[in-house]
């Protein structure tokens, strides 16, 4: 099972991860369609800014233990065979208990429809458009052996630099 | 090894919560649940809905919903437990039968609060609607009534009130406090709520009380106030808070006051019998005290935790806010967690306001941690919030983006 990774030390700030997922998320799936539709497609990734300055892309961990999961009052938020932690916009009633008790404040209010909404991973893709946007590959998409396999290879290269001096 | 016989009495969110945790880690226990309602369990806080007749009692069960997706947790409905014996290990149930347990949940919640001081509660029309029977019958009498009278100024009443405007019935609420929401926030912040519900059509009388209800040959015809006005109306719902349903308990030894008391990982006084959620005394990890609570949100977490440790691993629990609301009232949003009262206290307090937004976050008094937080109109980084205010996080650096509402998760990251 893939989970989104984000590489702390790679965020430039660009917020292409904002863009794509707001595409995305789009009726017409392109920028051009986007800018123009109503209500505007809503973004699920956050790129927040913390001083002196860094950067990083804030999203869904569809955590294992969900609290929002636990908390929802009406049954709207599930678990798919995935992993992931989907909101079901038929059952929301909008009551807002899951943004409440999000310890990530990833979960969005969308005032139009009364809905609350999170990132999906974009279940009609092979990699979710947040990181196929990303231009400094700041977000990954990987199992968690791979991403820890690249992380060791990367530590192991840097030995081996360090040993060569 | 025979497998453990769980018994859960009460099928609502503690309960149903405590089987699906207990499944989790028990793939072999028998679980069963006592419910004394006649429906399948379903989603307490959807009830307003069946008064609008927006949703049926099948789109509110809770069973395969949401994370209640276990398999083989058995409920009999109709069941009201009357009796515990401790001693031989069984739960008497209403028509006769003992069912015997190995580890037992106390799980009946609470039900609504009549104050004695209101006469003739028992006319054709008056509601305290808590059970899906409650509003099945409060949206079929909704059909043929024009006015209805509210007493009291909570969430529930608030809640119930928009489902009748929305069928049509004009609505009165009358609020003994001066302001609405009393119990979740200080009236200065609930002015704005109180405006939206006004702007919506909602009538609202303060520092008033129903104390008698005016019959006709249709049930309810009417009420009288305190201040001896009358107020005709078909309808009367009165929502004054709740009481634990203890009574059953009596001569079991199981120690009871007001509600069943639990340690901190949520057993009674008594071997194998645990407690979770609206019945269940718990204690407010900010101030220590011990408090119950009527949330859904709170008695999920909390029979999780039973659940638990019914199932053998040992959990503490950590105890819940006294005050842990979000909702949306009309178009305005609010959040409203842990100390929101805050007149006469030595708390730390900063309040913004503007036109449509009301914002109070609440420190303890050295300032160092933050205890509270009531938002209105704008509820971003409620989530942070309550994580400072659950983990008694010291606030160091971060104050100024707390009493700015500028807190995102990079805030909490280690750079």
């Amino acid at each position: 099972m893939k989970e989104i990774f984000v590489r702390l030390d790679r965020c430039m700030g660009c917020h292409s991860c904002e863009i794509a997922c707001a595409v995305e998320h789009s009726k017409s799936k392109t920028l051009f369609g986007a800018i123009f539709e109503h209500p505007v497609p809503k973004r699920r990734v956050y790129v927040e800014w913390v001083k002196p300055d860094h950067k990083l892309p804030v999203l869904c961990r569809h955590c294992e233990d969900a609290p929002c999961m636990h908390a929802c009052i009406s049954g709207a938020i599930r678990r798919t065979a995935e992993g992931v932690v989907i909101t079901d916009e038929d059952k929301c009633i909008g009551c807002w208990t899951c943004v409440m008790v999000c310890p990530y404040g990833v979960i969005g209010r969308h005032l139009e429809t009364h809905r609350s909404y999170r990132c999906d991973r974009c279940p009609d893709r092979d990699e979710p458009a947040c990181v196929s946007a990303c231009p400094t590959k700041a977000l990954v998409y990987q199992t968690v052996d791979e991403f820890s396999a690249n992380v060791r290879h990367a530590a192991a290269s840097e030995m081996v630099a360090g040993e060569r001096g | 090894m025979s497998p453990t016989r769980y018994v859960i009495v009460g099928g609502s969110a503690a309960g149903m919560a405590a089987a699906q945790s207990i499944r989790e880690l028990d793939a072999h226990g028998d679980i069963l649940i006592l419910s004394a309602e006649a429906d399948a369990p379903y989603y307490r806080p959807l009830i307003p809905y069946i008064v609008t007749q927006k949703k049926t009692a099948e789109e509110i069960a809770l069973m395969g919903q949401g994370p209640y997706t276990a398999r083989d947790i058995h409920v009999r409905l109709n069941s009201p437990a009357i009796s515990v014996d401790t001693g031989a290990r069984v739960v008497n149930v209403l028509g006769g039968d003992a069912v015997p347990y190995d580890k037992l949940l106390i799980a009946t919640g609470a039900r609504p609060y009549i104050p004695p001081e209101i006469k003739g509660v028992d006319t054709p029309g008056v509601y305290a609607p808590r059970t899906l029977a409650d509003a099945r019958s409060l949206a079929a009498r909704a059909g043929m009534a024009r006015h209805a009278v509210m007493a009291g100024g909570g969430l529930l009443n608030l809640k119930t009130s928009f489902a009748l405007l929305e069928r049509g019935v004009a609505v009165t609420l009358v609020v003994a406090s001066p302001e609405v929401l009393s119990q979740v926030m200080e009236p200065d912040g609930a002015a704005l709520i109180r405006a939206a519900l006004e702007k919506v059509g909602l009538r609202i009388l303060t520092g008033r009380n129903v104390v008698e209800v005016l019959a006709g040959p249709n049930g309810v015809s009417g009420v009288r106030l305190d201040t001896g006005e009358e107020l005709p109306c078909e309808i009367l719902c009165i929502g004054k808070g709740v009481r634990p349903n203890v009574e059953f308990l009596e001569g079991s030894g199981i120690v009871v006051e007001r509600g069943v008391v639990a340690d901190e990982y949520t057993a009674c006084s008594v071997p194998d019998v645990y407690t979770a959620g609206d019945v269940a005394i718990t204690f407010d990890p900010i101030t220590g005290k011990r408090i119950m609570t009527a949330l859904w949100t709170n008695a999920v977490e909390m029979g999780r935790c039973a659940g638990r440790n019914m199932a053998g691993h040992p959990t503490v629990y950590s105890g819940t806010f006294g005050v842990l609301n979000a909702t949306q009232v009309a178009d305005v949003p609010f959040v409203s967690m842990g100390i929101v009262h805050t007149s006469g206290t030595p708390y730390e307090v900063h309040v913004h306001a503007t036109a449509n937004t009301y914002r109070k976050v609440v420190f303890s008094e050295d300032g160092k941690r933050l205890i509270g937080a009531t938002l209105v109109g704008d509820i971003s980084c409620a989530g942070f919030y309550r994580h400072l205010i659950r983990e008694r996080t010291p606030v160091n650096g971060l104050k100024a983006e707390i009493i700015g509402q500028r807190l995102h998760y990079g805030h909490f990251i280690r750079w």
